[in-house]
């Protein structure tokens, strides 16, 4: 019996080319979209997860924002960990880390950088259990000057040979430590947001730099430190956060403690001095919503085109009744060629997914892959699929096995009003969902040019930072003056229009400001629950990233001045209630236990870190230091040759001067707009989503008018008989759509400005929800319908009347 | 004695009226009979034949089917009854286009759930008997108007009914075809003692019946 239905359902499917096309290939795009969505979130919420990190915490801090506590810094004091465990007997352990973004590396001749490592307590493998190849988990971080290497950092060090007891040296600002090798880790995997590939011993620390000894004493005035905490598996969570809020360990009445699970970090944290870019649980739920949208619509095509291709095959049904078909095989066959055609279209799907698999991870940029290990998270997924194609499959069933036997065999089959009802019900759904995720697109599209376009009030167009760690054992004083002699060399050089020295610029990461409260100010008030920011430059800084100055001027000549000048802006102003330039201009602020900072300038906002954050109060500092070098461009740096020529003089200069150096450069506007890459890419995959929804839309409605206009034949032929002209029959045909899209954009434009908005929510700067918004992708849904269904209909209306009345 | 109809009677609704499609209709059918309603288009022909069939209802009356009261049996037992003693061959042949002359044939067994290896000999056997054996693997719109019906004779056959019911068997046949149906009718109902009820508009074709039953407007005259 089923080698019976399955034969028939075949060849069912292969004469019905079109019918079948559309359905199948509507299915398998619509669960491809799924699965691909579906692994990206899989991955994204996978962040974070070893062997009891349920009970894993982070430790960050709140600050004080007028009378509320606000989530504030990623980092916590060298304090926070040890009076943790010794004040809550939950607090099982803990470990702190200080992050490098990278190190500089010595083995022998060989130098090099290596990007995210950190000094880190003993206690590291007790609270992450990640796998150690080689050294024993309690011994490997205990004494000072020892490292850890991850798998792939050991292999490029010392290739096949034993890493273990091995020296290299490591410099921090300059400062050789030469560490010994006592253990080698797994690396630790790409969904973890913390992904040291070194570890260097806590106490390391102490006599690594002239300043360590200082920094390591326990205090709480540098939080400097990320500080995880292992609790007791049957310690409640929020309990004990109130706990820690509530007994101030820290005693300070603008800043207290708190804890988050590290599993949420990834997706729910997105606070200053986080450790690397987090993901987005709201990106999370979009696209999620996006994929349900697109495998419920390619459903809902499934239905429709079902039901009506079932009124065709309502004289098959008949005549199988007549035969003496029961109801029940009846629905049995119809819903076994609906899971043969879902299966077919789930391995389509498939296909597809492993076709398009390594184009989606060069968008999402993440390693995605059909393991089948991840099958099992996949399973409720499935489930549901399983579900829908069921549930898509029963109506037709249902509908089709309970036509009466001498109608059937009459072809006197027409659609119940409550039958009509459901089919339009399910278009004005269809085009429901592609409204709104039309509208979702260009708001997407709109607010990501919307951030790009703004002035950020600076010109980082051909600027590159050039940073290298030289690998020396001189004093800082006569480092700088080395400094000096290099910009002195680089401004000779044609292209090299400006240069400046400076510790961060716009667009570079958090962790080279610092954030700081308590500040005196010229009239005498101590503020001391308002943050703000700072980082140090040189003073032809100003001029070369183009920051204008309100009131003013830069640094003057440190041989003027002994240091200790400070330029602010408009929000530290504005933010610490100044309402005239001279209450400040050429007066003297206090902080860091200094009161003599005199205030040069008072430069206008400009964004650092892009419009996804709020402007930052700014305080920028005069310091000589060795740090990063800005070099402005000219025009002739701008092509490729031009540019590869610049960087290659450059490091020749680099490289006379600092023989023994690593060098590397980065552009200032790449790195800024870097920071759209998230939002890019989100926009990216709304963009192809909504293309393939759309196209599910239109291949079914484009199948439904196929089978309208065949139903409507001797209408039409008996309507042009008596005058219809090609205009009249075309406005009958389509009609009926437009009305039904009307309907739709009814009830999508409230949703869509409801879910819309509450995206904008999420930037600091938005664009906004214009009436053309929502009038263009209206316009543009009804200029698809329109497009697919006159396609059909124009034919229908061409057509010699004499030919579709022939065969009454 | 087969089957028997008492007083039954069929009508629809409309605009407050009734509009009788059977009235008082009484009838009797005995085992081998080849029986023939005539009338013209709109007297009832094929409702009286949908009845019997039990493919339809009626509103009155009773009808009894091997002495089981076809008016108070549950629709499922009356498609059972129906399932199991009656064949039914129409104008327009109703094969399905998507099967060929063989699984055409097959089509019915397999609802009775048959199995293979018989459902085979079966179909095989009226392959011969008709002599279609070599048109076995060809799809119903590559035959004949003939063949099909040759086809859907045998279709309507295959299970053993007691009764075969023909709504104008030959009304879209040319008149040698017509001849040869007729004769396959005249010899199943006469070797074979299958009971047959046919309707037709030929005079000619009723006459290979042994009873012409004529309605008008719903009644027997």
């Amino acid at each position: 019996m089923l080698r019976n239905y399955f034969k028939i359902a075949l060849r069912y499917l292969s004469k019905n080319k079109l019918y079948s096309f559309i359905n199948i290939f509507g299915l398998a795009i619509g669960i491809a979209s799924f699965v691909l969505i579906m692994l990206y979130i899989n991955y994204e919420q996978s962040y974070d997860k070893f062997e009891g990190s349920e009970n894993i915490y982070r430790v960050y801090m709140d600050y004080l924002e007028g009378d509320t506590f606000i989530p504030g810094d990623a980092q916590t004091y060298n304090l926070s960990g040890p009076t943790l465990k010794s004040e809550f007997p939950e607090v099982l352990d803990y470990v702190r880390f200080f992050y490098f973004e990278k190190m500089t590396f010595q083995l022998d001749e060989r130098i090099f950088e290596q990007p995210l490592g950190s000094l880190v307590d003993p206690s590291y493998f007790n609270i992450f259990n990640y796998p150690l190849l080689k050294g024993e988990k309690e011994k490997v971080l205990s004494q000072p000057y020892s490292i850890v290497l991850s798998k792939s950092f050991a292999q490029k060090l010392f290739g096949n040979e034993s890493p273990l007891q091995k020296t290299i040296s490591a410099f921090r600002d300059g400062k050789e430590a030469v560490l010994t090798v006592t253990g080698v880790m797994d690396d630790i995997p790409k969904n973890a947001h913390y992904r040291n590939t070194f570890l260097i011993s806590y106490e390391t620390e102490k006599t690594w730099t002239d300043w360590g000894s200082k920094a390591h004493e326990l205090n709480w005035n540098a939080n400097n430190y990320y500080t995880f905490i292992k609790l007791d598996p049957n310690t409640n969570a929020d309990v004990l956060r109130q706990k820690i809020i509530e007994s101030d360990i820290e005693e300070d009445t603008e800043e207290q403690h708190n804890i988050e699970p590290i599993e949420d970090i990834h997706l729910y944290s997105n606070k200053p001095y986080e450790v690397s870019a987090n993901g987005s649980i709201t990106r999370v739920k979009f696209l999620m919503a996006i994929a349900f949208i697109i495998l419920i619509l390619s459903w809902l095509n499934y239905v429709n085109l079902s039901v009506t291709k079932s009124m065709e095959r309502a004289k098959e049904t008949g005549i199988r009744k007549v035969s003496g078909a029961h109801k029940s095989q009846l629905i049995i066959q119809s819903l076994f060629e609906s899971i043969l055609l879902n299966l077919i279209a789930i391995m389509l799907s498939l296909l597809f997914v492993v076709i398009v698999l390594p184009l989606y991870n060069g968008i999402t940029g993440k390693g995605l892959n059909l393991q089948l290990g991840s099958l099992s998270a996949f399973l409720p997924y499935f489930l549901f699929i399983l579900f829908g194609m069921v549930a898509a499959g029963l109506y037709p069933a249902l509908l089709l096995s309970s036509y009466s036997p001498i109608k059937a065999l009459k072809g006197k089959i027409q659609t119940s009003s409550q039958g009509l009802a459901i089919r339009k019900g399910l278009i004005v759904a269809q085009f429901l969902a592609t409204i709104v995720l039309l509208i979702g697109t260009i708001v997407v599209t709109k607010q990501i040019s919307f951030l790009e376009s703004q002035p950020i009030g600076t010109d980082i167009n051909q600027v590159i930072a050039l940073k290298g760690e030289v690998v020396t054992t001189k004093p800082d004083s006569l480092l700088i003056n080395e400094y000096k002699v290099l910009e002195e060399e680089l401004k000779k050089l044609p292209f090299v229009e400006k240069i400046a020295i400076a510790q961060s610029y716009p667009g570079d990461s958090f962790d080279n400001l610092s954030s700081n409260r308590g500040i005196l100010l010229p009239n005498g008030i101590k503020q001391d629950d308002k943050l703000f920011y700072t980082y140090h430059v040189q003073p032809d800084y100003f001029d070369l990233v183009d920051i204008e100055f309100l009131a003013g001027g830069t640094f003057l000549p440190s041989s003027n001045f002994d240091g200790k000048q400070v330029v602010v802006n408009e929000t530290f102003l504005k933010n610490m209630g100044i309402s005239s330039y001279d209450e400040i201009l050429n007066k003297t602020v206090g902080f860091w236990g200094e009161n003599e900072w005199r205030v040069t300038g008072v430069i206008k906002d400009y964004y650092h870190f892009g419009l996804k954050s709020p402007l930052l109060p700014m305080v920028i500092r005069y310091e000589r230091d060795v740090n990063n070098i800005l070099i402005k461009l000219d025009a002739s740096a701008a092509s490729v040759a031009g540019f590869e020529s610049s960087i290659a003089q450059i490091k020749s200069e680099w490289t006379k001067v600092f023989p023994k150096s690593t060098f590397n450069y980065t552009f200032l506007d790449q790195k800024f707009e870097a920071q759209y890459q998230e939002d890019k890419s989100f926009g990216a995959a709304f963009q192809v989503f909504t293309l393939l929804a759309i196209l599910i839309a239109a291949m079914g409605l484009f199948g439904l008018t196929s089978y309208t206009v065949v139903q409507r034949k001797k209408e039409i032929g008996i309507r042009k008989v008596n005058g219809a002209t090609i205009p009249q029959v075309l406005t009958l045909l389509n009609k009926d759509f437009v009305k039904w899209i009307g309907v739709a954009f009814v009830i999508a434009v409230p949703i869509s400005w409801y879910v819309m908005s509450q995206w904008l929510e999420g930037f600091a700067y938005r664009t906004t929800l214009s009436w053309w918004v929502f009038a263009l992708a209206g316009i543009s849904a009804l200029l698809i319908a329109l497009l697919t269904v006159s396609w059909q209909s124009f034919n229908a209306a061409v057509a010699n009347p004499v030919e579709s009345l022939r065969d009454e | 004695m087969l089957l028997q109809l008492r007083n039954v009677f069929k009508w629809v609704q409309q605009g407050g009226q009734r509009i009788f499609l059977l009235k008082d209709i009484n009838l009797e059918v005995a085992e081998g009979e080849f029986i023939s309603i005539m009338g013209p288009s709109g007297s009832g022909k094929s409702t009286l034949l949908n009845v019997i069939g039990m493919l339809d209802t009626f509103d009155e009356g009773e009808y009894d089917f091997l002495s089981e009261s076809v008016h108070t049996l549950k629709e499922k037992y009356r498609s059972n009854l129906y399932k199991e003693y009656i064949g039914f061959v129409f104008q327009s042949y109703h094969l399905l286009d998507d099967l060929t002359v063989e699984e055409n044939l097959e089509m019915p067994l397999l609802y009775k759930k048959i199995k293979g290896s018989e459902r085979k000999a079966l179909v095989a056997d009226m392959l011969d008997r008709f002599n279609i054996v070599g048109k076995k693997d060809l799809f119903p719109t590559q035959l004949s108007g003939g063949q099909q019906q040759l086809v859907g004779v045998a279709r309507a056959l295959i299970g053993k009914p007691k009764l075969i019911l023909a709504d104008e068997p030959t009304g879209n046949l040319n008149s040698q075809q017509s001849e040869e149906i007729m004769q396959l009718f005249k010899k199943l109902n006469e070797e074979e003692g299958v009971t047959i009820i046919q309707v037709t508009h030929s005079e000619k074709n009723a006459e290979y019946g042994s009873r012409i039953i004529n309605l008008l407007d719903g009644r027997k005259i």
